[in-house]
């Protein structure tokens, strides 16, 4: 099963990781020319032919499908993602200056979402059957049911039009980060939670766990000394997965909900308007993102897989 | 698995727990307390951050912040010749000008020019205002006034406003206050297109940041743009009309409709634009009136089944447009008039009505056009983009179904929908049916020719009549000549009718007690109409 020495899994990862993100480039290139044409789209809908064709050719769409490829993945390679089509600058910056954006967003949420699920998860796997445990089981699987979009209005009602604590949305200060957080983090919490319990309950039924409870050993012992080193694997596992699937859209839909100035509400208004270039650059970005956190996920799990072997 | 194991797990725990039952093994004991701890150590750190977050948060409402608009859409750039969406309308149309404009009734009115004159068929000569300078201090002259026209129709510049200038070929100066806008051919519609044409100072405009520093003669002038946040703008102290009397203007980006409401109702906002009508309840104050948005469901007259106009009559007898104004608007909408124009606009036919709603004419209708059986028809509706479209195609559809006709409702993303709904009728591939909205801008009888003159570029109708009334139309300089021959084109489309004709819509705007706001017939979002109270 592990034939591959760990040097040579990470030089493989990497490799397949590129391989992943040239595709995600082609992909995006062609899904985009296969939205529609967004001469047609900018047009009132009386345009005649005529206009519709005239910005085709301003806009370079009029070039066969193979030119504007070679044309784009040429210049790709050399760093530039081309020009937005409306806002005469290069798309780079437009992406750059929301991703910061989207990064504290997440990683934010991620944490809470690693304190809440990992913590809960644990007790709740610990005291399996227990009130703590039905009672967390139960809003858990409510928090993961629901839609973020939908946790997020609730939390906009509650604690910013109710009780004025924080902003409804935008980005005016720290405040305006902690609804959007706390809605990500609960939903990605949730699930996070549930993979922990049943991790936990697993390794505190297994034989080890029973020999040390045999030789006296306190369950909290057991649980702090032993079982939290194996769950450990999950914890970090589950929340770089749970971190590529906030990239991979959820945190967009969070974004748009509260306003969020990051690449997800870039995107989507790049893609209703057909800015091309911006919305390729902010896929290949975002898309980059996903595939390094897949990339250390894999690998750090084998090398902690390994070293748990070796200890 | 776990089943068995648990039992076992439990019954372990049962051991090493000295007196304790299963439900209470003896680590709970000990680790709730931590996790008690936690709790009351997040509630202690809530009270104590709460009070300090209400006296540092700068989003309260409070009586001296900016009045904050609110856009669903980011605007591209602000460049106001390049795009003409409502959203970026709403910054741009306070800080740019035209020659001519709309008073709050519609009617063209004089802004940058003083007056003006149709001096032979295809010229058309503007006097200019004196004394009106830029934000950037470059005067406004008929230099600039002929510069921003032929900016604007060059082939090279990259607009999707070309439809709002056809039949312009370009602009002269004649003296430092006097341009002439010369047309290709007769263009009766001039002066209409002059109230969507910006006047741009041609130094900052060749800049490329003029897309997002924009410079304008308006009576606000750009302040900045955090991307992805909100633009501001401020009131410009060298206007040299009435000054406005709100001072600043925050324009804030929120995507999503019901995040817009609870912004308002938190009073942070003051202004959201296109309010669902099921949303006033929950604003504070509200604003709907009539827009020039007419609702339709155009026919493919080219289809054999619809190309009887009796079958089309019958159909727009079989929907029952008040209940529908009623039911799914909730009241923010009546049966329009037969046509897609509104009282004082030009072609305005006042002898029209809206066709009653009259299911067993329709029945008898059909029979006599060889339908009695009635027939199936596919109705094309965009997903999202009109409001209560996709409803109002549903509740249409089971109306047809009353007298025999089986539509089903197609929903296309907008992209799909308008790409298909450009295939003329008599092509392979074009709707039958089409659900859309008709905004007539320009409050002119002309604006709606690619729907129904033979070669119209989505048209589905061809009847030679209509034709030779347009063409007739846009080459006829006379106002009240060419406002009877619109008239006869909507008769024409009452007798031979190219659509359903459904509703005319109401704008809504949510708006707070603080803002005091009537707005104008065209849906401009003019600052200046507003006032603060208190």
């Amino acid at each position: 099963m592990h034939a591959q020495s760990p040097g040579r899994f990470v030089v493989t990862r990497i490799r397949d990781g590129l391989g992943i993100l040239l595709l995600v480039t082609v992909v995006i290139f062609l899904l985009g020319y296969g939205l529609g044409d967004p001469a047609a789209l900018m047009s009132p809908v009386d345009a005649t032919p005529e206009e519709i064709e005239n910005l085709r050719r301003l806009l370079g769409l009029d070039r066969p499908l193979y030119v504007q490829f070679v044309d784009y993945f040429g210049h790709l390679l050399r760093g530039d993602f081309g020009e937005s089509l409306w806002q005469y600058r290069p798309a780079l910056p437009i992406v750059l200056e929301a991703l910061p954006f989207t990064l504290l967003l997440t990683a934010t949420a991620l944490v809470l979402a690693g304190l809440l699920g990992g913590i809960n998860g644990t007790l709740a796997g610990f005291w399996a059957g227990s009130r703590f445990d039905r009672a967390t089981n139960f809003l858990t699987v409510a928090a993961v049911s629901v839609p973020s979009f939908w946790v997020g209005l609730i939390l906009i009602a509650v604690a910013a039009v109710r009780i004025q604590l924080f902003p409804t949305s935008g980005f005016t200060g720290w405040q305006s980060l902690v609804l959007p957080a706390v809605t990500l983090a609960v939903v990605h919490g949730g699930r996070i939670h549930l993979l922990v319990r049943s991790a936990t309950f697993e390794e505190m039924t297994k034989p080890y766990a029973m020999v040390a409870r045999s030789k006296g050993l306190p369950d909290r012992l057991i649980l702090w000394k032993h079982v939290l080193r194996n769950t450990s694997v999950t914890v970090a596992t589950t929340i770089g997965w749970e971190y590529v699937r906030m990239l991979g859209g959820a945190a967009f839909a969070v974004e748009v909900v509260f306003a969020w100035p990051g690449i997800g509400q870039l995107m989507i208004n790049a893609a209703n308007r057909h800015d091309f270039p911006v919305l390729q650059c902010a896929v290949i970005i975002a898309g980059a993102f996903v595939v390094a956190t897949n990339a250390l996920v894999d690998i750090g799990y084998r090398l902690m897989d390994a070293r748990l072997r070796v200890a | 698995m776990t089943g068995p194991m648990g039992i076992e797990r439990r019954s372990i725990q049962q051991d090493t727990s000295r007196g304790g039952d299963v439900t209470m093994p003896v680590s709970k004991l000990v680790l709730p307390r931590a996790a008690v701890l936690t709790a009351v150590g997040l509630a202690v750190a809530l009270v104590a951050i709460g009070p300090w977050l209400e006296l540092g948060g700068a989003f309260a409402g409070t009586a001296t912040r900016p009045v904050v608009l609110t856009i669903t859409t980011e605007p591209a750039t602000l460049d106001a010749q390049a795009v003409n969406d409502r959203h970026s309308r709403v910054v741009s149309g306070n800080i740019f000008e035209t020659l001519l404009d709309r008073d709050r009734t519609g009617r063209l009115v004089p802004l940058l020019a003083e007056s003006y004159e149709a001096v032979n068929p295809t010229t058309w000569r503007f006097r200019l205002r004196r004394g009106v300078t830029f934000h950037n201090g470059e005067p406004f002259n008929a230099e600039v006034a002929a510069y921003s026209v032929n900016r604007i129709i060059d082939r090279n510049y990259r607009t999707t406003r070309g439809s709002y200038t056809v039949g312009i070929a370009g602009a002269r100066v004649v003296d430092e206050y006097t341009v002439e806008v010369l047309t290709s051919g007769v263009n009766a519609t001039l002066p209409v297109q002059m109230t969507s044409l910006p006047m741009v100072p041609p130094r900052a405009s060749q800049q490329r940041d003029f897309a997002w520093r924009p410079v304008g003669t308006g009576p606000y002038r750009f302040l900045g743009w955090v991307r992805g946040r909100e633009m501001r703008i401020a009131i410009n102290d060298n206007y040299w009309g009435p000054k406005p009397t709100i001072r600043e203007v925050v324009v804030r980006i929120i995507p999503d409709k019901q995040t817009e409401l609870l912004a308002l109702r938190a009073g942070e906002v003051d202004v959201v634009l296109d309010l669902l009508p099921e949303q006033i309840q929950l604003a504070p104050k509200h604003v709907s009136h009539p827009a020039p948005e007419y609702s339709y469901i155009a026919f493919n007259t080219h289809k054999r089944e619809m190309a009887d106009p009796r079958v089309r009559i019958a159909m727009n007898l079989a929907v029952d447009k008040e209940r529908l104004a009623r039911t799914i608007y909730q009241g923010h909408a009546r049966p329009n008039m037969s046509q897609h124009l509104s009282p004082g606009m030009v072609g305005f036919n006042p002898n029209l009505r809206p066709f009653p709603y009259d299911p067993a004419r329709a029945r008898q209708l059909l029979a006599e056009a060889g339908f009695p059986q009635g027939f199936a028809v596919v109705l094309n509706t965009p997903i999202g983009r009109y409001l209560k479209g996709e409803e109002t195609s549903e509740y249409v559809a089971q109306q047809l179904a009353q007298v025999g006709i089986q539509a089903r409702v197609q929903l296309h993303e907008w992209t799909a929908y308008q790409n298909l709904g450009r295939i003329p009728g008599d092509r392979p591939g074009a709707f039958d049916l089409k659900y859309g909205w008709n905004s007539n801008e320009w409050f002119d009888g002309s604006r709606i020719i690619a729907h129904i003159t033979c070669r119209g570029t989505s048209s589905k109708i061809c009847d030679p009549r209509i034709d030779e009334l347009m063409t007739r139309a846009n080459g006829t300089v006379d106002q009240r000549a060419r406002d009877e021959m619109y008239q006869q084109v909507w008769q024409i489309l009452n007798e031979n009718p190219y659509s359903i004709y459904l509703l005319q819509q109401n704008l809504i705007y949510g708006l707070s007690a603080r803002i005091q706001w009537r707005n104008r017939l065209d849906d401009e979002v003019r600052i200046a109409d507003m006032r603060l109270v208190r």
